[in-house]
């Protein structure tokens, strides 16, 4: 199958061509949602960040600048107050790339209506040029695939985790780019996933991420192998964090890992990566769209309606039960594979092509319900020195 | 001075009528708002209800009973996921029950048919319980102190001369965390004294009306703020008195501010 994308001038691809709305300051939040509603098809996130300095402040500065830079965006839309710190976001969105930033500020529109009537304005001009761009062939290496699980049960480990692992695995075999997150959800598996790095460095480094962010649980005086797995996934027929971790793990396939990544940092080459994100799905998704990623596959058992502003985010149903009683929801079932109906390697190859339809223009069940959640991430400097002290403690 | 409000039984009394769509949980914001659009209800998008540990989930928890048995909140539809940390069918009992419904997107035919179900709920809930006029007994007033302000003590003596309940958060900087405790301590409106180098706020569910500084800032978004720094006290309780009689804010008007919930621990 042919893949097309758009081609961005500093060498990234998207497969979408959006406008988003990115407010800089949270009460700009209110006026994105606004510009979206009026707009002919931009995008708007919220979010909470009132501009303070965090402890979290590179975290919150990568998150914001990386989503504005997605290669899947025409142009990004600044909302912003006037204030000097919106000017690292930008500074630092600039370095990330070359994707079109325009600036609409409350100081100089000085109403709130003044400045919604601006946006709505700016948007519809770049969404006429964006609809004036043409796809064009785009090589495999174009994609940089995000891997994520949420609301697992029993049959995520068997069924749509394994075979998203088949798609992925076939896609960076092609040249592509694929990340795992949610360092909760290998937890207890990192072993085996360190086993399959490409150099020792980043074996100790998957182990490293893993300890460190262990220790960070257990700094707030928490055992995360107490609190985990969630209730939902109790509900769900999962009885450990081990079993959660094995099944989660096999969403990356057998492929061997290439690197890892900070939260929300893009990777500079293809191949297989594990990123350090929350489980959260929000977080993990703001981190992946600050990291470059420009399509989600997301395999959820118990049903999860989100997806992101600026990636499509396809969703893979775990068992056939749920995908049937939700499927506005589903863009997929790999329930098929337990219920003997279909095998892991033709699932996984019908992830594949799903894959590369949606990259194609197809959309996913939550862009067709509007579904643009986001989220700021912030450790609360529970994670800052912790990688020395997790060295100590980690289980070797 | 006596202030006609809405008696919204077993919340109080409140100065305004509003409906709450409260999402348990971020999965559940989007399809809140889809519900809340429809039937000119209020929401709020955030980031809380799952992947929270700690001293966050009885946080978080509590955060969101306090939001729903609001004096200004008539009746709330609490729209959960269903495999969250912060479960609706346990969060419900804890709310009033008075004018409360419960939605499950995982047991309610998903996205879709919580979104129908949900518009049917609270428009029945807004439609069948009209809220009687009854006078607020007692007003309380909250003051925002994000910044100093120099006359606090006459500010304090003149509202609490007009028979109001006076309630006062102080914590420097934004205005959100002092905004999310007097609206735990129940207070029917808001005056707040933004940082100088941070914009007007606002709550949804509370009148926040905004005093602008001298700052450049302020002065360059002076068109928002509702009252400048050289205001009188007297144009202060002026206003207030206006508000609570229906007249709404800026920051009403343009619907600033997300609601933050309070946290410590990170996600998991």
């Amino acid at each position: 199958m042919s893949l097309t994308g758009y081609k961005r001038s500093d060498g990234r691809w998207g497969f979408r061509n959006h406008v988003l709305i990115l407010p800089l300051h949270q009460i700009l939040s209110a006026a994105a949602r606004d510009i979206e509603e009026q707009s002919n098809g931009a995008v708007a996130v919220s979010h909470d960040w009132s501009q303070m300095v965090e402890k979290d402040h590179e975290r919150l500065i990568h998150s914001l600048a990386g989503n504005a830079t997605n290669p899947n965006l025409y142009a990004t839309i600044l909302l912003r107050l006037g204030t000097p710190i919106e000017d690292e976001v930008i500074t630092r969105a600039k370095s990330y790339g070359k994707t079109k930033l325009v600036e609409i500020s409350l100081s100089d529109f000085k109403s709130l209506d003044k400045l919604t009537q601006a946006g709505v304005t700016e948007a519809n001009k770049l969404l006429t040029e964006a609809n004036n761009e043409q796809r064009v062939a785009a090589p495999f290496s174009a994609i940089v695939l995000g891997l994520e699980c949420g609301g697992s049960d029993a049959y995520s480990g068997i069924t749509a985790n394994p075979a998203l692992g088949v798609a992925s695995d076939k896609l960076v075999a092609q040249g592509a780019t694929s990340i795992l997150g949610e360092t909760m959800e290998i937890l207890g598996a990192e072993h085996l996933l360190a086993k399959r790095a490409i150099t020792k460095e980043v074996g100790q480094q998957i182990i490293d991420v893993v300890a460190r962010y262990e220790a960070s649980i257990n700094y707030e005086g928490i055992d995360i192998r107490g609190a985990q797995p969630s209730r939902g996934n109790i509900e769900g027929g999962l009885s450990t964090l081990e079993e959660k971790s094995l099944g989660a793990a096999k969403k990356a396939g057998n492929a061997q890992f290439t690197g890892v990544l900070e939260y929300a940092i893009a990777p500079t080459k293809a191949g297989l990566y594990f990123m350090d994100t929350p489980g959260h799905d929000i977080e993990q998704l703001t981190g992946f769209g600050a990291a470059g990623v420009n399509i989600t596959v997301f395999t959820t058992g118990r049903g999860t309606p989100t997806g992101s502003a600026v990636m499509p985010t396809i969703k893979v149903a775990t068992n056939t039960e749920m995908a049937t009683a939700i499927p506005d929801i589903i863009d997929l079932n790999s329930g098929t594979i337990a219920d003997g109906t279909q095998t892991l390697e033709e699932n996984g190859e019908e992830i594949y092509n799903l894959i590369l339809d949606v990259a194609n223009g197809q959309l996913t069940k939550a862009e067709l319900g509007g579904h643009h959640e986001f989220n700021l991430s912030r450790l609360y400097g529970s994670s800052d020195k912790l990688i020395s002290y997790a060295r100590s403690i980690h289980r070797t | 001075m006596s202030i006609t409000g809405f008696a919204h039984k077993g919340r109080g009394v409140g100065i305004r009528d509003h409906q709450l769509i409260l999402p348990s949980v971020v999965c559940s914001t989007h399809v809140s708002r889809k519900i809340a659009n429809e039937v000119g209800a209020l929401t709020f998008a955030h980031q809380n209800g799952c992947g929270i540990i700690g001293i966050d989930v009885p946080g978080v928890d509590n955060f969101f009973i306090e939001l729903a048995n609001h004096p200004n909140v008539q009746s709330v539809l609490v729209v959960s996921l269903g495999c969250e940390t912060i479960q609706g069918p346990e969060l419900l009992p804890k709310i009033n029950q008075e004018l409360s419904r419960l939605l499950v997107i995982q047991e309610s035919g998903g996205a879709t048919g919580t979104y129908e179900a949900g518009v049917v709920q609270a428009k029945q809930l807004r439609d069948n319980f009209k809220s009687e006029p009854k006078e607020v007994e007692r007003l309380v007033v909250g003051l925002d102190l994000a910044r100093n302000v120099e006359n606090l003590a006459e500010i304090k003596s003149a509202l609490t001369a007009s028979g109001f309940a006076v309630e006062i958060e102080d914590k420097k900087g934004v205005s959100e965390h002092n905004l999310a405790k007097l609206m735990s301590k129940k207070v029917h409106i808001i005056f707040s004294f933004a940082d100088e180098n941070q914009p007007p706020s606002g709550f949804p569910l509370i009148p926040v009306i905004n005093i602008a500084s001298t700052s450049p800032l302020h002065a360059a978004l002076s068109a928002e703020f509702d009252l400048l720094s050289d205001v009188k006290i007297s144009e202060m309780i002026e206003l207030l008195t206006k508000v609570c009689q229906g007249e709404k804010t800026k920051s009403e008007v343009s619907g600033i501010g997300e609601i933050v919930a309070p946290r410590a621990v990170r996600s998991v």
